[in-house]
Formats: C-alpha cells, structure tokens, sequence
C-alpha cells in the first residue's frame, strides 16, 4: 500500500514513515467505502435499486476511487431509465481508472447500439416537458406526455411515480395502482412507489367504504323476473303512495267487475246462444248432406247388385267358350240336336270379338234345329198340360219365326192363351193366324175359335 | 393524504445528453480521503 500524501510504500504499517501520515484513518476510509459498496451490491440483487443507489453514492463519498461502485451506480441509473445518470457514472469511472474493462464494456455497448442515444434523449425531454406541463396545470398533456415515456422507456421508474400522482389526483386510482406496480417490479423498494401505493389503497378503501354505505341506502325487491333496486327513500315514498294507490285500485276492481257483470256477461251469454244456433244449423246441413250422400250411396249400391246379379245370371268366359266349342264339336259331328243345347248355354256378350262371330255363324246353322226343339219341347208341355211352360217354348219359337210350321207355333201359343184364360192374347194369336194361312188347318181353326169363339178344342187333336 | 402539488414540487428535469458533459464537469468528486489529505497537509504546514 502507498501513502495517500506522499505516495511512499507504507506495507502494513499503520503511519507513513517517510511523511508521517496517517495511514490508519486513511484505511479505515477506504474500508468503508467498500462496506458500503457490499450493502449497495446485496440490495441492487434484491432489485431495492434506489436502496443501492444511496448505499453507492455513500460508498463514492469515502473513496471516490471506488471504480466498482461506481460502475454498479451506473447501472443502477441504467435500470431505472436513468440513462445519462448512468453514461456520467461511468464516463467518470473511466477517467479516475483508466484501465477499467467494466465501463469500457458498458460505454461501448452503448455506442455500438445504433439510434439508442436520440431515442433516450427524446424520451427525456417528454418526461420534462410533461413536469412542465404539471406544474402549468395542463394535466391532461402531461399525460399524453408520460404515456409516451412509458412507452419508450418501460423502465423509467420517475415516469411511472409521475404519471401514477397524476393519476391519483385525477381519481384513476386503478391506473395508478397498476402503475405503481410496475415501478415496484423495477424497484422494488423505492420509498416514493411505496408512498404512492399506500395512498392508492387508502383511498380505494374510503371509495369502497362511500359505496358500501350507498349500497346500505338502497332496496332491492324481485317483480316478477325483474329485480329492482332503488334508494331506501323512493321506497318509502313509494309505500306511502302505495296505500292510496291500494283504495284506487280496490275502487277499480269493484267497477271492472260491475262492468263485466252487466256488460261482458250478457254479450257473452248472446254470444253463446248465437253460436249454439249456428252450430244447430250447422249441424242440420251436415245431416242432409249426409242423408243426401247416404241416398247417392244406396242408389249405387242397388245399381251394383243389379249389375252383379246381370252377371250372376250369364256364364263367365271360359264355360261359355267351353259351350261354344262343345257345340262346334256336336254340329261338326252331325249331332245338330246336342249342338242346339250347348249352344244355348252360351252367354254371347262375354265372348271376344271372334267368339262372337264364330257363335253367330254356328247360331245360324243351328237356328232350325233350335226352333224345332223349343217347339217339341213347347209340343210336349202342350201335351201334358202344361201352358205355362209350353207358352214359354212357343213364344220363343214365334219370336225367332212367326211363320213356323206354316203357323202351328203361332195357334199354338193362341191356344195355350185360350186355355189358360188369357182370351185377348189368344184372339191376337188365332188373328194373325187368320191373316198368314187363311187356307191352311191352323187357318181354318182359328177362325172357327175366331168367330164361334170355341174354346173347346181338344188338344190331343191339334198337336202334333 | 398527500398533497399533489408538494409532491410536484420534488419531481426535477431529467439530465438530457447535451448536458451530460457539463454535469460531469460540474460534479464535485471530492471524497472523504481528499479531506483526510487537506487536513494531514495543513497539519503538516502547520508543524513546519
């Protein structure tokens, strides 16, 4: 070690033998000095930056030389957006100890930044044109003026204190708050942040407390799917409107139900007539409708079991082809007789358009030995006494031909008439008769019945 | 409760960089030892 008055090496002794300093005093300085610098170390790593400050500054005031504390002050001013503070510190740093790699590293980082130093000078002359524009009362400016700051220095711890006072003043104690806890994070223990927030929480409390007693002033009531909050004094005035209001609205009800009673009810009860008449009415046309559709319904069904029991009478297709074949067998055997009887069975408007054609052709064929089985029949019934039935042969007979057997069939059915007491039929017979063969036997007979009207021919001698 | 215009009152200009230079020239860097030296030399002075 060197004495610090005439630079001689002194070593462990406490006075300077050449000059007679005192070199324990002088060590006892220096040895403070350094212990101040620990205390602003451990504080600056537990982010209390302003607690190291003070702590660095005391240090650079036992011993100035301290080239480790000053360069750990400029950094503290580089973390708290103090950037100028901080380039001073350790400018003169590196004038007092020349050679000094720590500033040397700092000043250079600096330098090779490109823009940094315009940027953080603007910043400083917002933050003081926003002072000025606080103490000319021109907040809303200052402001504005912070808010930049902040926005280009996120570190300036003085920003954030200043804009969160404006705040404060301003009632924004929210903004503030969150203000101040940014400053916080960046120095944690700085008594002017601390300050601050305790004043924001105090007067958030005397707010919360103001509101509590405004909400203890109101009443809140549930109508219907409302709730409905107002102040106690409305409420009471309103309970006091409410007991006339109460008379009101009882007077209101007794003339409603007057109203009702000898207005609503009797329109009502028309009401209900009118439309028991018009549902009668209603009602009554339905039932004719329905009547009228019942009648509609009736007539088609007797016209279907007409037409059905049409068809129940006449053959279907296929027996009819059958017949019609068997026939054609018969005929084309010689058996004109069997052929006749088959042919009979055929129900001709069921056949085809072929079938139809082929019944007429063997009908006509047919047609002799057709006549003369309805007349043998009509012969035979004759002869056994049966009118009815021979009246029914001989008709179908006279039908087909009226000229048959040169007019037997027709006296013949006369006569069955004559017989059975339909005389006007008879005489019609015997006339026609009469008319055709005047000449013949059958003439001759009719005209004997004709004019002696001679019902007394014996049977057994007319037919044959 | 604090007073805002007070409190104002504490909130100093920001050193801009053109003034860096004349701050550092301006700083009083005397330190405890420079006053212990002023002392053993006028003590000194006095001896002789």
């Amino acid at each position: 070690m060197q004495c610090f008055m005439c630079g001689a090496e002194v070593g462990d002794s406490n006075v300077c033998y050449n000059c007679g300093a005192d070199i324990l005093l002088y060590k006892q300085i220096v040895y403070t000095s350094y212990v101040f610098y620990n205390q602003g170390l451990e504080k600056a790593k537990v982010r209390d930056l302003s607690g190291a400050i003070e702590a660095l500054k005391s240090s650079l005031q036992y011993y100035k030389y301290n080239t480790r504390a000053r360069n750990l002050l400029g950094l503290c001013y580089y973390q708290t957006g103090e950037m100028v503070r901080a380039l001073n510190e350790w400018v003169i740093s590196k004038n007092l100890q020349e050679d000094n790699p720590d500033a040397d590293r700092y000043l250079a980082e600096i330098e090779s930044t490109p823009g940094l130093l315009p940027k953080v000078n603007s910043t400083i002359k917002k933050y003081n044109q926003a002072i000025e524009y606080c103490k000319s009362g021109s907040r809303d400016l200052a402001i504005i003026q912070l808010k930049k700051v902040i926005s280009q220095n996120a570190n300036f711890v003085k920003a954030h204190q200043l804009l969160a006072l404006l705040y404060l003043e301003e009632g924004k104690f929210a903004d503030a708050r969150k203000l101040l806890n940014q400053a916080a994070k960046i120095d944690s223990n700085n008594t002017t942040t601390i300050k601050y927030i305790h004043e924001v929480k105090a007067r958030l409390k005397d707010q919360n407390t103001g509101k509590r007693r405004k909400k203890n002033d109101t009443v809140s009531f549930v109508d219907g799917n409302d709730t409905v909050v107002m102040s106690e004094k409305s409420f009471r005035s309103m309970l006091d409107n409410s007991r006339s209001s109460l008379m009101n609205i009882i007077l209101g009800l007794v003339i409603g139900m007057l109203i009702c009673f000898f207005l609503v009810v009797p329109t009502v009860k028309d009401n209900a007539k009118d439309g028991n008449s018009n549902t009668i009415l209603a009602l009554n046309e339905a039932l004719a409708e329905s009547n009228s559709a019942n009648e509609s319904l009736q007539s088609d069904i007797e016209k279907l079991k007409t037409e059905l029991s049409a068809y129940d009478d006449k053959q279907d297709v296929a027996t009819s082809y059958d017949n019609l074949f068997a026939a054609q067998n018969y005929y084309n055997s010689g058996d004109s007789a069997t052929a006749s009887q088959y042919i009979q069975l055929v129900t001709k408007e069921v056949l085809g358009e072929q079938g139809q054609q082929a019944y007429d052709t063997l009908y006509t064929a047919l047609s002799p030995a057709i006549i003369q089985g309805f007349f043998d029949d009509g012969n035979n019934f004759y002869s056994e006494e049966n009118y009815e039935s021979a009246i029914t042969n001989f008709k179908t007979v006279v039908d087909i031909d009226e000229n048959y057997g040169n007019g037997a069939a027709l006296f013949l059915l006369g006569d069955c008439y004559r017989l059975t007491d339909q005389t006007d039929l008879a005489l019609e017979c015997f006339e026609k008769v009469v008319e055709l063969y005047p000449s013949n036997k059958w003439g001759k007979q009719a005209k004997v019945y004709i004019a002696a009207d001679d019902t007394k021919l014996d049977a057994k001698e007319v037919g044959e | 409760m604090i007073d805002f215009e007070e409190e104002l009152k504490k909130y100093e200009p920001a050193i801009e960089v053109e003034q860096a230079e004349a701050d550092i020239k301006a700083r009083d860097l005397t330190d405890l030892t420079d006053l212990l030296f002023n002392m053993t030399a006028q003590n000194n002075n006095g001896t002789k």
